[in-house]
């Protein structure tokens, strides 16, 4: 394939809660390049643009005009809502049913706590404003919309000051004509306030669900789109003036001003570009079952990848907290959404997780994090408090002199200062024990993360691989492994920025829906074959506007169908016939009734079938980079070898035997030092062979590889990682079987 | 958590693995019956629960749904599958069941459960508990002032719904010709069935994993991790013996309120509730079943102990009770036990209010303290259908020692979820004209009480019988520690009619509705926590400023005077007010 002269690269940017990855991909030779600068937390455009600039600096500098797009993550939406830090908005509903958003769904988050509290709405009582107005459930006006009550109550919201204003009108899913009226209301009196209608952003009836999606959405939406506007505006400045990009939550991307429009579709935006990224390496590496696991500098996240897909849902609440049971079902914390998400779970272990002691005199780790600024004690940038990577600095896992490539040198002294005022002398204990049980606290929250998203999802965590990555995952991920019994471990290359790759690996996906709540036998396949001509010609439109991004438009159609009465649909597939007729209706019907079969262990024949929505997804494919196989190859690491320096190790057998006991390979106790062989990642040849303990070294990440693990480098020079119990226990369970 | 010999060591992963992947299977199944099912009860409000048993009946695993069936299925199973005999179920059968008499509770609650064999060999049950909207009886929805177990419904003793997978049509068809609501309930049966197929399914495949004499030592494990857990949380409970009377306001039919009355002990390891002293059951639907009140129990104790317990027979062989038979807490045959979940409730309240000098930072307040019931049912003028609907209203939590109680949700064992009113009325022909929090209903505290809810049904077109099955007409949840009592429950029929046709209901009752009628249901605020005149003023002028409490209440309970131009605290006038609540206060003591 040759690509054309302009738009030869590609660009995508992470940001996260400590650094901001840029990453770089030639299309045209598969090379990857990346960056990676301490996130600007007062305005991560800063940020954002200087990882750029670095990218387009490197080797001999790149032409601006030669970038195709650039593609964003972002946790700006999610993190407004967790601070309770949304813009100011009013709410206007139908006339008796103002605490709509204070009723919610009447449930309790946790069934046996006593001192439960239900999630705070995010529009407080006195900017919820009542219409008179009045729909019945099929649409038609019961009373009509009142357009001078609706004055009265515009004018009261424009007195508020309020920079967006939520619509959610009972039945308009239905019929959009008071809403719309509301709408045009608002914007004429109010031109600079964002509007956001239900019947637009999430047209599904249940007006609670609908009614919080559509909060959301206009409570996010002054602050997304003001950051976005500030970024293409950077990014113009600097020469690109290609499409900026943004990652949604369900793992496809969207342009920016869809994104500012509907900024609901991207809370989950960073996390997704993680989870994006493991499941295109694993399944490139023929690993379709694999658990991503993400650390960054303030949290870790977790998600289960199957069959080379991410596990997503659509039952979701925003800035919830993980909770077991819930299940399908969401729990009752959190905020709802009705937008497809991936499914992860994450928590606050980052390598700026601060370490503390409580008051009943426990070592603690987070959820506090000295983030980017001040950042870990031994960044020397005035943090005080000792974290995770100081921890990992003083046991010997880090390099002083090798942070970020030697870009930046940590201070082991101070680190040392911190770990002994603020954990070791207040528990008696010595620096490396207390730094040791740092480390041990935080990967037991993780491994708990990864409990969550397979056990607790009925999946053994052994029968998958676990993909490490962010700037702080490889340096823990092997004894997250260990611990959680998952045989073997991939570290990619660039594990610092591999989710900023996930940017570069996913298509442009936009999502169009006709409801129709109709039964199979009283529609006529000409409407169903002309809602998804409507669709596709808005899919084609919508994907002009984006072309440059993309290939020709792919669509995916789906029919969400129920038996009459029910309310979960299973989505069919259309079926794949020239016309839509009498003969595509059985086969879909059929499709329908086995895809029941399958999930529910029955089929009902003789009830009625009914069709709720028509599903068409306009895919624009964007081609994936190449992978770079290495040019040196060989059996032999020592070609990589940087020497050799003490590491502390604490494994006594009933420790690291933990989950692999089974296998019966034992390590030999190990409390201290250890001289443990330091390689330069840059310099291991596909094919070599190691055993741990050992470091491996890079820009952006080190990987700590614990006794008893061993590392095979594979051709395109992602770290192979076994437990050295693994070939027994694959016979044990092949005997099972 | 080592065995005797080394091959019989529990994993710590492996155990963990197989404890979650029930709970799992559990959760597997919840997913499948609801989203199969057709009622809104059962499909939207979560009004269901699934659970696993092993082959001893003894509970392992369940769903966190409805707490208050989970409690009453430890009864239900062993004693269904006693009447039946194990010997009787084959593979891929299953029984229904609702008999209260029989470890029950009442008749809307039918239970499907079913043996899982691997390979031949009975490894368990899998049971599915789902609310029907109706069970036929005396009124639509199957709810509302009966006297006797006749006239609430068909009685279902263990009976073989399902042999070897399929469906037993002629059974089905005696079933649901006592129903009215046919063609829903008809697939709420079969989303039961559906649940325990998948949850069968998975089981399998968990044994197939680990094999069978490894999953029963698991299973083991994972009683007795629960049991001990249990005993040292029991043992962390103040010992003494708790007391606490109160009563339930009406009983439908006659002017004697129903007295309750609980003993708690707890001693070490044990606690025990006695309820020696509550009334007679009555011919009248306040009778709980033995299974009710044991969930009761099973729920206060529960919620006293660490979040991460599980919950199993580890756990609830603990929960140890009298509940003399013939009594309103375990009413025995003939008794009408429809209303028994309003005694149940009514009953945790009170559980709650024995422990709370025990426990004074643990406790809430007063809560709802009914369940709330409202059905109705409409005869479809074109097809003749009879529709049936059901749904349980939330109202205000109680106050707690640091914080408010939460307005408008459900409480104790009850977390069912509200109908949304666009599913509703797309099923029926009628409307929901109001949903909303009333204000000045909370109990008056320190902490405050949550706001009850009232929500309008109006019937434009059709005929309609609404039922009522709730309570609190006489008084409102109380306070505790000097927090005053929350605003008592009203049921109107045309609240916002002209003089004359508006008119008071009782919390039972049936009545015919004719078309344009509304009826206003409005369930109780919860009580306060401590005195309301040492309220942060901030806290009262936020509700102010939100509406949920007037300025005349503000002043007069809370002693908080808000200026009504500037929307501020007028302190000198506050310091004034409170100093007369205060002395107001002592000179009555």
């Amino acid at each position: 394939m040759t690509a054309p002269a302009v738009g030869r690269y590609r660009i995508g940017v992470d940001i996260g809660g400590t650094f901001t990855d840029g990453t770089l991909v030639d299309s045209t030779t598969g090379r990857v390049t990346t960056s990676k600068v301490l996130s600007t937390p007062e305005d991560p455009a800063v940020g954002f643009i200087s990882a750029v600039q670095k990218l387009l600096e490197m080797d001999d500098g790149i032409a601006p005009e030669a970038v195709e797009h650039v593609v964003h993550a972002t946790t700006v939406a999610t993190n407004a809502i967790i601070e309770g830090k949304t813009a100011k908005t009013a709410f206007i509903t139908t006339e008796g049913f103002r605490d709509m958003l204070e009723i919610a769904r009447q449930i309790r988050p946790s069934l046996y706590d006593l001192q439960f509290e239900k999630p705070r709405p995010l529009v407080p009582r006195q900017l919820c404003f009542e219409v008179p107005e009045r729909l019945d459930a099929k649409g038609q006006v019961v009373t009509p919309l009142d357009d001078r009550a609706v004055a009265e109550v515009v004018d009261r919201i424009a007195e508020s000051g309020v920079e967006a204003v939520a619509v959610c009108l009972l039945h308009s899913y239905r019929n959009p004509d008071h809403e719309q009226r509301v709408g045009r209301a608002l914007r004429a009196k109010l031109p600079n306030v964002i509007i956001s209608l239900s019947s637009d952003v999430v047209p599904e009836f249940r007006e609670y669900l609908r009614a919080s999606t559509t909060v959301i959405n206009a409570s996010v939406s002054p602050i997304v789109s003001t950051y976005l506007a500030s970024i293409s505006e950077k990014l113009r400045a600097s020469g690109i003036g290609s499409e900026l990009l943004v990652m949604q939550s369900n793992g496809g991307v969207y342009t920016a001003e869809a994104a500012s429009r509907s900024p609901v579709f991207m809370v989950e935006s960073g996390p997704a570009a993680g989870a994006v990224a493991a499941a295109a390496l694993g399944s490139s590496l023929g690993y379709p079952n694999v658990i991503s696991f993400d650390m960054g500098g303030t949290t870790a996240k977790a998600s289960l990848i199957r069959n080379g897909k991410p596990h997503v849902t659509k039952d979701y609440s925003v800035g919830g907290v993980g909770q077991s049971g819930t299940g399908a079902f969401g729990g009752a914390s959190g905020y709802p959404i009705r937008t497809t998400v991936v499914d992860l779970v994450e928590v606050g272990a980052g390598g700026g997780s601060i370490a503390w002691v409580d008051s009943g005199g426990a070592l603690r780790v987070g959820p506090h994090s000295a983030g980017a600024d001040p950042g870990p004690v031994c960044y020397g940038l005035g943090g005080t408090e000792p974290t995770i990577t100081d921890a990992n600095l003083v046991l010997g896992r880090l390099d002083p002199d090798y942070f970020a490539g030697g870009e930046m040198s940590l201070d082991l002294k101070a680190a040392r200062v911190a770990i002994r005022t603020n954990c070791a002398e207040p528990l008696e204990l010595s620096i490396e024990d207390a730094a040791h049980g740092i480390i041990e606290i935080a990967n037991t929250a993780m491994v708990n993360a990864l409990r969550l998203v397979s056990v607790q999802r009925g999946h053994d965590p052994r029968d998958f691989m676990l993909i490490g990555f962010g700037g702080a995952g490889p340096a823990h991920a092997i004894r997250i492994a260990e611990q959680t019994g998952i045989p073997r471990v991939l570290i990619p290359l660039g594990p610092g920025t591999a989710s900023a790759l996930g940017l570069l690996v996913t298509d442009m996906r936009m999502e169009g829906s006709a409801t129709l709540i109709v039964r199979s036998d009283e529609v006529e396949p000409s409407r169903i074959a002309s809602e998804f001509e409507r669709l596709e010609s808005a899919g084609k439109e919508a994907h002009r506007t984006a072309a440059s991004a993309s290939g020709d438009p792919v669509f995916e159609r789906v029919v969400e169908m129920r038996y009459w009465g029910q309310s979960f649909e299973l989505s069919v597939p259309a079926p794949d016939r020239p016309t839509i007729d009498d003969a595509w209706m059985s086969e879909l019907i059929e499709s329908f009734h086995e895809a029941h079969e399958t999930a529910y262990g029955f089929r009902a024949n003789d009830e009625p079938v009914e069709l709720v929505n028509l599903r068409l997804t306009t895919v624009g494919k964007i081609a994936r980079p190449r992978m770079r196989k290495l040019d040196a190859t060989g059996t032999d690491a020592s070609v990589a070898s940087k020497g050799e320096r003490p590491v502390y190790f604490a494994e006594d057998a009933a420790n690291s035997g933990g989950a692999h006991s089974a296998g019966g390979a034992r390590v030999a106790e190990i409390k201290g030092f250890v001289q443990t062989t330091v390689y330069d990642r840059a310099k291991l040849p596909a094919g070599a062979i190691f055993s741990g303990p050992a470091i491996v070294e890079e820009p952006d990440s080190t990987t700590v590889v614990h006794p008893a693990w061993s590392v095979t480098v594979d051709d395109y020079g992602n770290l192979t990682i076994e437990h050295s119990s693994n070939a027994h226990r694959s016979r044990k369970v092949a005997e099972r079987r | 958590m080592a065995g005797d010999r080394p091959d019989q060591r529990i994993d710590p992963i492996q155990f963990e693995v197989v404890r979650s992947a029930l709970t799992q299977v559990a959760e597997e199944m919840a997913v499948a019956l609801r989203r199969s099912a057709y009622s809104t009860n059962v499909k939207t409000r979560q009004d269901f629960s699934c659970a696993y048993f092993d082959r001893d009946c003894r509970p392992i695993a369940q769903a966190f749904t409805q707490p208050v069936h989970l409690g009453s299925f430890v009864e239900l199973i062993p004693a269904s599958v006693k009447a039946y005999g194990a010997d009787n179920l084959g593979p891929g059968d299953m029984l229904v069941v609702n008999n209260p008499f029989g470890g029950g509770t009442h008749l809307n609650d039918v239970t499907v459960f079913g043996p899982v064999h691997h390979n031949g060999e009975l490894v368990g049950y899998v049971a599915s508990l789902a609310h029907h909207v109706d069970v036929g009886g005396g009124a639509p929805a199957s709810i509302g002032p009966f006297q006797e177990i006749f006239q609430e419904g068909v009685i279902i003793p263990p009976v073989k719904l399902v042999k070897n997978g399929k469906i037993r049509e002629d059974v089905f068809k005696l079933l649901l010709a006592q129903i009215r609501s046919k063609r829903v309930t008809a697939g709420d049966f079969r989303a039961q069935v559906a649940a325990n197929t998948v949850g069968a399914r998975r089981l399998v495949d968990l044994v197939d994993k680990y094999g069978l004499p490894d999953f029963d030592r698991y299973v083991t494990a994972v009683i007795d991790y629960t049991d001990r857990r249990t005993r040292a949380e029991i043992a962390a409970i103040p010992d003494g013996v708790y007391k606490a009377e109160g009563f339930l306001d009406f009983d439908g039919f006659t002017d004697r309120v129903v007295k309750l009355k609980t003993k708690i002990t707890i001693d070490g390891e044990t606690a025990f509730f006695d309820f020696e002293g509550c009334d007679p059951q009555r011919r009248a639907p306040v009778n709980s079943t033995k299974a009710m009140t044991f969930s009761a129990c099973a729920y206060a104790l529960r919620a006293l102990m660490a979040p991460d317990m599980p919950v199993n027979y580890g756990f609830y062989q603990h929960v140890r009770m009298n509940a003399p038979a013939g009594t309103v807490v375990h009413a025995v045959h003939p008794a009408p036990v429809v209303g028994g979940w309003e005694t149940q409730v009514r009953i945790n309240d009170l559980l709650f209010r024995a422990l709370a000098p025990g426990m004074p930072e643990k406790i809430p307040a007063a809560t709802k303290g009914m369940m709330a019931q409202a059905g109705f049912g409409i005869i479809d003028r074109v097809t003749g259908e009879y529709h049936c609907n059901y749904e349980a209203l939330a109202g205000g939590y109680g106050a707690r020692a640091t914080s408010d109680g939460p307005d408008a949700v459900q409480q104790h064992g009850q977390n069912t979820e509200n109908a949304p009113v666009e599913e509703i009325e797309s099923h029926f022909p009628m409307r929901v004209t109001r949903l909303s929090l009333i204000e000045d209903s909370e109990g008056p505290g320190k902490f405050r009480g949550g706001l009850g809810m009232r929500r309008d049904y109006h019937f434009p077109d059709d005929p309609a019988t609404f039922t009522i099955l709730s309570d609190r007409d006489i008084a409102g949840p109380q306070g505790i520690f000097g927090g005053l009592a929350g605003r008592k429950a009203y049921y109107i029929l045309n609240p916002d009619g002209p003089e004359g046709e508006v008119t008071e209901l009782t919390s039972k009752c049936v009545i015919e509705l004719k078309p344009g009628d509304t009826v206003s249901f409005q369930t109780p605020g919860g009580g306060g926590y401590g005195p309301p005149d040492e309220r942060d003023p901030e806290l009262v002028l936020r509700d102010v400023i939100g509406g949920k409490v007037n300025r005349e209440r503000a002043r007069e309970f809370y002693g908080v005077v808000v200026n009504e131009r500037t929307n501020t605290i007028d302190e000198a006038a506050t310091t004034e007010a409170r100093k007369l609540i205060v002395s107001m206060r002592e000179s009555n003591n």
